[in-house]
């Protein structure tokens, strides 16, 4: 590729796929993803866990192989420059603790500006300088061992701003904070990218309202497939011609699916725990997020209800949110995947009202730092 | 949990306080601990490869420690050599099982805290922490054992080591065994006491320790060649007395590693060499000594890295 | 320029397009990032003073006591201070370097190394220069210490190479940790008893307390293979000249060249090595995974 032209897309990727050979049977985690970033965008890829994110994430950042296709970040192939796009990329992962405990803050970045090939004095201001944006200037001679979840985080924030990166990929960045860290390094990450015109971040999470909150552009990713990419405004009005509506029953043995095969039901399935799932289990009834394809149809699903000995408790209708697009897209929620594993909290500093964002625990998705090895 | 309703009665099955588990079970829960901790152990220690390999390994370490030192009876040769030969090859048997138990306690705690990260949650389970130890180090312990035996059969078989089952002195071996055993622990314990107070790469401090202590406690030579100071160090140290008494029982009548001319033991005692009876009283009154102030001394650093917050921390550098 | 922007340059195309100064550089400066911890963790950990030095010394004092219980002729204390002294290296290239990469990756840092645009290489060197400074304080107190304590009487006509083979055995010590790091890290799980197999072994093998052609086939072996083995006997040749027990290895110089081949032999397979790793974990997608 010529230096001259127009600036290549930030990440381009053609048919790539990626399998895991391991025991019992290999896993497919891409299958054939194409996908294109342009530069300066605020790219959100929301999925599951298990859905392929991190595996992305993994081949982009050059710590991964795909099994084909292609990748490139902002023209340069993940196989074969991996050296150039080291240079220009940075990444930052959720719940990371990496790093020597036995350092302080300053000492940690310092190290990591001498990697990223910064001079020494360059990088000790540098390191000052990203302490106190990231709002760790108390702690700087903390020794890393003793900062909490968040500061730690923080640390990791800085850490992938060092080098002042092109491309920053953020990989559940906010995982396990509050909700004023979690703002923190939002308001951060948006404010990073909008100071120079064409610094571009890819951002997984399964955090919906954080995706919608972020990102311009969205792909969703289940098992390994992007299922839709718009931006949230697009994406919502895919599902904008039908009618969503939250309902609350006091019982339904057969659960939400007997709902389904109703004529005019486009899906009925459990609602998420920070929509109105939550409240519901605390007072013992069910509630349950319905597509249908008009407001007509509800009145064959009340009928049903009454057949199946259920009573409505509440029932309103709402605007659609990121997650009943992946619901229409997949036939199923976030939380179906792992029906029992319990469920995560709304996402941190998601206002107490926001709408949709649902998370909880699936299998495991290879390659994910959080997950069982692959093998040891 | 899922979605399903569940009953108040069921709830309250599911959720009643049983008032044992309140008080514990002392005996059997510290049993089941130990037990747990110690196939714990064994699977980490054993399951990495295949038996052929896991032998070789287990036997390599303490044969070669051995053979460094036959060597160097050897180059120098004469009859001192001769005579010596044997001492050092049981000494060093017997040393190889000393550090592996030393080392199981303590690397259990760096292994915990700075690998597998689990030392914060078997610190706050209701087993005993000191006892989940005890069990964690017992595989290396055992590896340890098998090491000793292996090599004191390498001694007899090409060595020389006069070792004959008839002349065995068992009771002796019988009551220096456990008192040894008893004395090791301990001093595992201490180190296991420093090593959750120093950083990640504190593999080496086991074999440190036990590498100091070789020099005091008459395991490769007679303890009368050091100055009168080191000898008072060895004769206050149990390993000392304990090699001495494991030695006497299983070849009775070799040279003492305590006893003989010039030895403080001789100027202290009056007599040439201790006899089985002083051997067993002084093993018991040191291994005693030793385990009253390495129980301080656990607890001592259990609190210090409580205060400081070392318990679940990484220190790597 | 402010915190939010550091370095401003024209594009991506452009940042990623550096020059070899600029990549030396980075590699320079990443071998100081990584040593850096090492000498930094010495300050702030002192115990390792005790167990480090003072511990591994009497240890040392324990073999001298062996052959003064055989009433050996004096060089042989010598030859064991010699040995005790090197020790500290080898038990630094097989519990810091070796099993390194290993720690590195549970501890989650190899995918940030990975990731970062230095050669691996640098990684390695740094934490070869860190622990070089903890090894290299401890060689000096138990040769210093057990030198004046035992009275050892050091005979050396020549000391230019004897420095030389000094540096070369570090070199070709650390270059062996190095390939080892990798291998200990594809290996996985057994690495960490290969770390403690490597210990005892090696030391007869190479002779640490007693001079290694008395070993024969088995010497001959180890000097062609074992940088301890090579070089401790060189020094020793060099280090106590004349003395008549050294004898049955080849001469000083012949060893600093065999020590000079096995650096380069073990520098380029360290790179090959690596290379191989990075490969391998790019493609299985296990190797930089965190293993709890």
């Amino acid at each position: 590729m010529t230096e001259a032209g127009p600036t290549p897309p930030a990440v381009e990727t053609r048919g790539l796929e990626r399998i895991y050979r391991i025991k019992p049977r290999p896993v497919t985690a891409l299958a054939g993803v194409d996908v294109r970033v342009e530069p300066g965008e605020f790219f959100g890829l929301l999925g599951p866990n298990g859905a392929g994110k991190t595996t992305l994430i993994k081949i982009l950042t050059t710590l991964l192989l795909p099994t084909s296709g292609s990748a490139r970040v902002f023209g340069f192939d993940v196989v074969s420059e991996t050296k150039q796009i080291r240079r220009i990329m940075n990444m930052v992962a959720g719940g990371e603790q990496s790093g020597y405990g036995i350092l302080t803050t300053r000492e940690q970045l310092w190290m990591f500006s001498q990697f990223y090939g910064l001079g020494t004095r360059e990088g000790w201001r540098r390191v000052d300088e990203l302490v106190e944006l990231v709002g760790l200037t108390e702690q700087r001679e903390q020794r890393v061992s003793t900062l909490s979840t968040g500061q730690r985080q923080k640390l990791n924030v800085a850490r992938g701003l060092l080098n002042d990166p092109w491309i920053l990929f953020l990989d559940e960045p906010t995982l396990g904070l509050d909700v004023g860290a979690a703002r923190a390094v939002r308001e951060l990450m948006t404010a990073w990218r909008a100071a120079v015109p064409g610094r571009t971040i890819l951002l997984t999470t399964h955090y919906m309202a954080e995706a919608d909150e972020l990102c311009e552009r969205i792909a969703i990713v289940d098992r390994g497939r992007i299922l839709a990419i718009g931006t949230p405004a697009e994406l919502k009005r895919r599902v904008q011609r039908e009618s969503i509506f939250r309902l609350e029953v006091d019982r339904l043995a057969a659960g939400a699916r007997a709902l389904a095969p109703l004529p005019g039901v486009v899906s009925a399935v459990p609602a998420s725990e920070a929509d109105t799932g939550r409240e519901a289990a605390g007072r013992g009834t069910v509630a349950i997020t319905l597509v249908l394809r008009d407001d007509a149809a509800l009145g064959g699903v009340v009928g049903a209800l009454g057949e199946l000995g259920a009573r409505i408790v509440a029932l309103r209708k709402s605007e659609p949110t990121l997650e009943d697009v992946f619901v229409e897209l997949v036939g199923r929620g976030f939380e179906d995947e792992a029906e029992g594993d319990g469920a995560r909290p709304p996402m941190p500093g998601a206002e107490p009202a926001a709408p949709g964002p649902s998370h909880t625990t699936h299998p495991h998705e290879p390659g994910e730092p959080s997950d069982e090895p692959l093998a040891t | 949990m899922s979605r399903t309703a569940v009953s108040g009665s069921a709830m309250s099955e599911a959720v009643a306080l049983d008032p044992g588990r309140l008080r514990g079970r002392p005996v059997r829960d510290a049993w089941r601990s130990f037990a747990t901790a110690a196939r714990l152990g064994w699977q980490m220690e054993a399951n990495w490869t295949d038996p052929l390999l896991f032998f070789i390994y287990s036997v390599a370490k303490p044969v070669a420690a051995a053979l460094i030192l036959v060597v160097m009876i050897e180059v120098i040769g004469g009859s001192a050599g001769r005579g010596l030969r044997a001492f050092v090859v049981v000494g060093s048997a017997l040393w190889s099982f000393v550090v592996s138990g030393m080392a199981g306690l303590a690397w259990s705690v760096l292994d915990d805290r700075e690998r597998y990260r689990m030392l914060k949650y078997v610190y706050v389970s209701p087993s005993a922490f000191g006892i989940v130890l005890l069990g964690r180090g017992m595989a290396r312990l055992a590896i340890g054992a098998m090491g000793a035996a292996i090599t004191l059969a390498v001694g007899v078989a090409f060595l020389g080591v006069p070792l004959d089952l008839a002349r065995v002195d068992w009771p002796l071996l019988a009551v220096a065994m456990p008192l040894g055993l008893v004395a090791i622990v301990a001093l595992g314990a201490m180190l296991a006491a420093v090593c959750l107070q120093t950083r990640q790469e504190s593999w080496s401090y086991p074999e440190a320790a036990a590498g100091a202590l070789f020099l005091v406690v008459g395991a490769v030579f007679p303890l009368h060649v050091l100055p009168a100071m080191a000898q008072a160090a060895g004769l206050l140290t149990p390993l000392t007395w304990w090699l001495e008494g494991v030695r006497q029982a299983l070849v009775p009548g070799s040279a003492s590693a305590i006893g003989g001319d010039g030895s403080l033991w001789a100027e202290l005692s009056g007599h040439a060499t201790p006899g089985g009876i002083e051997i067993t009283a002084a093993l018991l009154a040191t291994s005693a000594l030793v385990t009253l102030v390495a129980a301080t001394v656990f607890r001592l650093s259990e609190r210090r890295a409580k205060d400081r917050g070392l318990i679940d921390r990484t220190s790597g550098s | 320029m402010n915190a939010l922007v550091h370095r401003q340059t024209a594009g991506p195309r452009e940042a990623a397009r550096w020059n070899r100064g600029r990549i030396l550089a980075n590699n320079l400066r990443s071998v100081a990032g990584r040593a850096y911890p090492r000498i930094a963790g010495l300050a702030r950990e002192p115990s390792w003073v005790f167990f480090e030095i003072l511990l591994p010394f009497l240890t040392t004092s324990s073999f001298v006591f062996v052959y003064r219980a055989l009433a050996a002729p004096p060089e042989y204390v010598g030859f064991v201070v010699l040995g005790g002294a090197m020790s500290a290296f080898w038990i630094n290239v097989i519990w810091m370097m070796a099993a390194q990469l290993y720690w590195e990756r549970d501890q989650g840092n190899l995918e940030l190394y990975f990731a970062a645009p230095m050669d691996l290489m640098s990684v390695l060197f740094g934490m070869a220069i860190g622990g070089l400074v903890m090894s290299s304080t401890r060689g000096a107190v138990v040769l210093v210490i057990a030198t004046l304590l035992y009275g050892v009487t050091f005979s050396v006509a020549q000391w230019a190479l004897l420095l030389a083979v000094f540096v070369l055995t570090l070199a070709a010590l650390y270059g062996l940790g190095m390939v080892l790091a990798s291998l200990f890290l594809m290996w996985g799980r057994e690495a960490w008893h290969l770390t403690q197999l490597l210990q005892e072994p090696v030391y007869f093998v190479s002779g640490l307390n007693f001079p290694v052609g008395r070993l024969g086939f088995l010497g001959a072996m180890a000097i062609a293979t074992l940088p301890l083995a090579v070089g401790l006997d060189a020094m020793r040749q060099l280090a106590f000249a004349g003395s008549a027990v050294t004898l049955g290895t080849p001469t000083p110089e012949v060893e600093a060249l065999i020590l000079v081949a096995m650096t380069i032999v073990f520098l380029v397979a360290a790179r090959f090595a690596l290379r191989t790793l990075e490969r391998l974990a790019r493609r299985e997608g296990r190797l930089v995974t965190r293993w709890r």
